[in-house]
């Protein structure tokens, strides 16, 4: 078996790989602007709440949150699917480091222009909507990227809870084949490419909405 | 008629007096100054009128109501006044244009169209019609200066309010300002405009208030409060930013003249002075 | 849940050579990261380009591929070549080499900070390279990035547990054992859990110090 048969042997799994990184990503995107949102226009005992979630959820290891979900909750009578399970765990941990991402970036904004658009009279979930939001976005892309790429490099973990991802497929194809090297070599190089691909991916979607004037 | 009233207002903050009963009226089509030190509560006083600040006493009566009072839509009373800020708060993610018709299309709801037309002669009013697709960033400080106006001039506010319009602008451009407040009050466009430019409150041709120490201590038409008999603490005032001006002359010999005129004799120097 | 905490109570010394495993794994490998990373920074940042573009080559593949493929490279791929290390050593080696690249990254951002006249005036002073990179670039850069530097010490405390996916018996390995022995997977991962969050907030409070004691003053902390 040539190493180019084994790395299309193992872009079966890219496909998952793929589904489980964007399916996290959007999570903790969803979870981090909530987060930061809710913080930023909340009561100040909502703000600790937050704070508090930010917290924690930075503390614990994706895989223990994982486990907590996958294999724990059935304890509690709750079944979870291990895509779902990928996501209450990875996602929003991601949802929590890109909250303060976004708490940062939020910060970027200029505070005369939310006065300004208060002495318009614009309400202030529109402020958030029609100022601060499409401007904290732009501020945040790089602190986003770096979030994705955590994600995507702590996909693999899938394969514990059953998806058949790049990892799960090496992991039976080293069994079968006992070249272990080459195969986690080819897998290695096959994250990297997907890491390439999802950082220009992001930066050309970036250039292509750039204001001048305002980039994070 | 008179348009707004202000009527003893008072802001306490923090154990400081603030506004320290301030009371004035603005007619309709009327263009007044309110000049003053940094520090003196003008920009808080602009502030107290739209209720982006709280007064702690006195009373405001915009068009007829009572804007302090309970029960009172702010963000209605918001959309009658049109505010100028001192650093033009132009939104940094919006062109020109889109500046412009942003409350048209969320505060309005407006069509797309409607708005942009709408928006563009307002534009070109400011005679920007010809920038309407850049971003702030690529506008000059004069630039955003006409965009913010059209901004605040495209939801046919009853008042326009100016927070030190020349402050962040090279003293050319001060002029251009004057200009367009000239522009305006032909055009019976209600003005209230806050500054401590003493250029500015002499050449704009309306009433001038002095506000200190969040007191009103004089009141007049230009020559009235700048002449002989001038309050002592106009004098003192003047007598600062007379020096101010001259000392940062040196530094940059290109804009001398236009911040308070020092030299001129026509200029307010002259007039206190004599 | 009580039940389950007399559980532990009775493997408390597992449970106990778990939690010292997992700490001198994370101590051992922020260590030898953080002396990978200054290795790797000095690499990037002398000599010629094309050493430049090796070093950065290597930061940018480590940040861009799961430390655990890594990992299983060493544990699972290596014994086939007939190999065989130990689940501690393939951990440090792997963590080492993945943690020495974030770090190198968190000292080359500090660096493009630093005042480039600073470091013309050493030179012409007279101070060979390897003594301007000792005594002016490595002490401001290493005090710059002190925030991220003790960041990435909570992040390998967090990411020892996957030394547990190579049989290193570590704290969740220990607890994963507990959970099967006792059937009950949510009070152990939840216990599990909540000793990380107590673990990470003692390294928490430990930073804020660090940062206090070491951030110069008057100058800006790199993001």
């Amino acid at each position: 078996m040539s190493f180019l048969q084994i790395l299309l042997q193992l872009a079966g799994g890219v496909g998952y790989t793929i589904m489980v990184t964007v399916a996290c990503s959007l999570t903790g995107v969803v979870v981090g602007l909530g987060v930061a949102m809710l913080s930023r226009i909340g009561p100040p005992w909502l703000r600790g709440l937050l704070g508090a979630f930010t917290f924690i959820f930075r503390a614990v290891p994706v895989l223990v949150l994982l486990f907590i979900v996958f294999f724990g909750l059935p304890n509690a009578g709750l079944r979870v699917p291990p895509l779902v399970a990928m996501m209450l765990s990875l996602g929003v941990i991601a949802g929590a480091y890109l909250a303060e991402v976004f708490r940062g970036a939020f910060d970027s904004v200029d505070a005369s222009e939310v006065l300004a658009a208060e002495a318009m009279g614009l309400s202030r979930f529109q402020i958030l909507r029609l100022i601060e939001i499409p401007q904290m976005l732009r501020f945040a892309v790089p602190g986003m990227i770096n979030e994705f790429t955590t994600v995507l490099k702590y996909s693999p973990f899938a394969y514990t809870v059953g998806i058949p991802d790049v990892m799960k497929e090496a992991m039976s194809l080293s069994a079968t084949t006992l070249r272990g090297v080459e195969i986690y070599l080819a897998v290695g190089i096959i994250y990297f490419l997907i890491y390439k691909l999802l950082v220009t991916g992001v930066w050309a979607l970036e250039k292509r909405t750039r204001i001048p004037g305002l980039t994070g | 008629m008179t348009l707004l009233s202000v009527q003893d207002l008072k802001l306490e903050y923090d154990g400081r007096i603030i506004l320290d009963g301030v009371s004035f009226d603005l007619a309709q089509g009327e263009l007044k100054v309110i000049m003053g030190p940094s520090g003196s509560g003008k920009s808080t006083l602009l502030r107290c009128l739209n209720r982006l600040a709280t007064p702690t006493g006195g009373r405001v009566v915009f068009e007829g109501r009572d804007v302090l009072g309970p029960g009172v839509d702010e963000r209605a009373l918001r959309q009658r006044i049109g505010f100028v800020f001192q650093n033009f708060a132009l939104y940094r993610h919006l062109t020109a244009l889109q500046n412009v018709t942003l409350a048209l299309r969320h505060l309005r709801r407006m069509p797309a169209a409607e708005a942009d037309e709408r928006a563009l002669r307002q534009l070109a009013r400011m005679d920007m019609q010809a920038h309407a697709h850049k971003y702030p960033a690529q506008l000059s400080g004069g630039q955003k200066q006409r965009v913010a106006i059209a901004r605040a001039l495209a939801m046919d506010p009853a008042v326009l309010f100016f927070d030190e319009p020349t402050s962040a602008l090279d003293p050319l451009m001060s002029r251009e300002v004057v200009n367009i407040l000239h522009q305006l009050r032909d055009e019976r466009v209600s003005m209230l405009c806050v500054t401590h430019d003493l250029y500015l409150a002499r050449a704009a041709g309306g009433r001038v208030m002095f506000l200190d120490e969040g007191r009103i201590h004089a009141e007049g038409e230009v020559d009235e409060l700048f002449g002989p008999n001038a309050d002592p603490r106009v004098r003192a005032f003047f007598h600062q930013e007379l020096r101010q001006a001259q000392t940062a002359q040196p530094i940059d010999a290109a804009q001398p003249m236009d911040q308070a005129q020092p030299a001129g004799p026509s200029g307010p120097a002259g007039l206190a002075e004599r | 849940m009580a039940s389950f905490l007399a559980l532990m109570l009775e493997y408390w010394p597992q449970v106990l050579s778990g939690l010292g495993n997992t700490l001198l794994l994370a101590a051992v490998i922020s260590v030898t990261g953080l002396a990978g990373g200054v290795v790797v920074f000095y690499l990037a940042i002398s000599g010629g380009p094309l050493r430049r573009r090796l070093t950065e080559g290597y930061i940018s593949f480590f940040i861009g591929t799961p430390l655990i493929v890594l990992l299983f490279l060493m544990y699972y791929g290596l014994p086939q070549w007939g190999l065989k290390l130990t689940p501690f050593t393939v951990a440090v080696i792997g963590f080492t080499l993945n943690v020495a690249a974030y770090n190198a990254r968190y000292l080359m951002t500090a660096f493009r900070g630093l005042d480039p006249d600073e470091l013309q005036a050493a030179r012409a002073q007279g101070f060979s390279d390897l003594q301007v990179f000792q005594l002016v670039i490595l002490p401001q850069v290493m005090r710059l990035s002190v925030p991220a530097l003790t960041n990435q010490v909570i992040l390998n405390l967090k990411d020892s547990s996957i030394a547990f996916l190579i049989q290193y018996a570590e704290f969740f390995a220990q607890m994963q054992d507990l959970a099967i022995r006792s059937f009950r997977f949510l009070d152990a991962y939840l216990v599990a859990g909540a000793v990380y969050l107590a673990l990470v907030s003692v390294v928490v409070v430990a930073a804020r110090w660090l940062e206090r004691r070491y951030v110069l003053p008057g100058v800006r902390r790199a993001r």
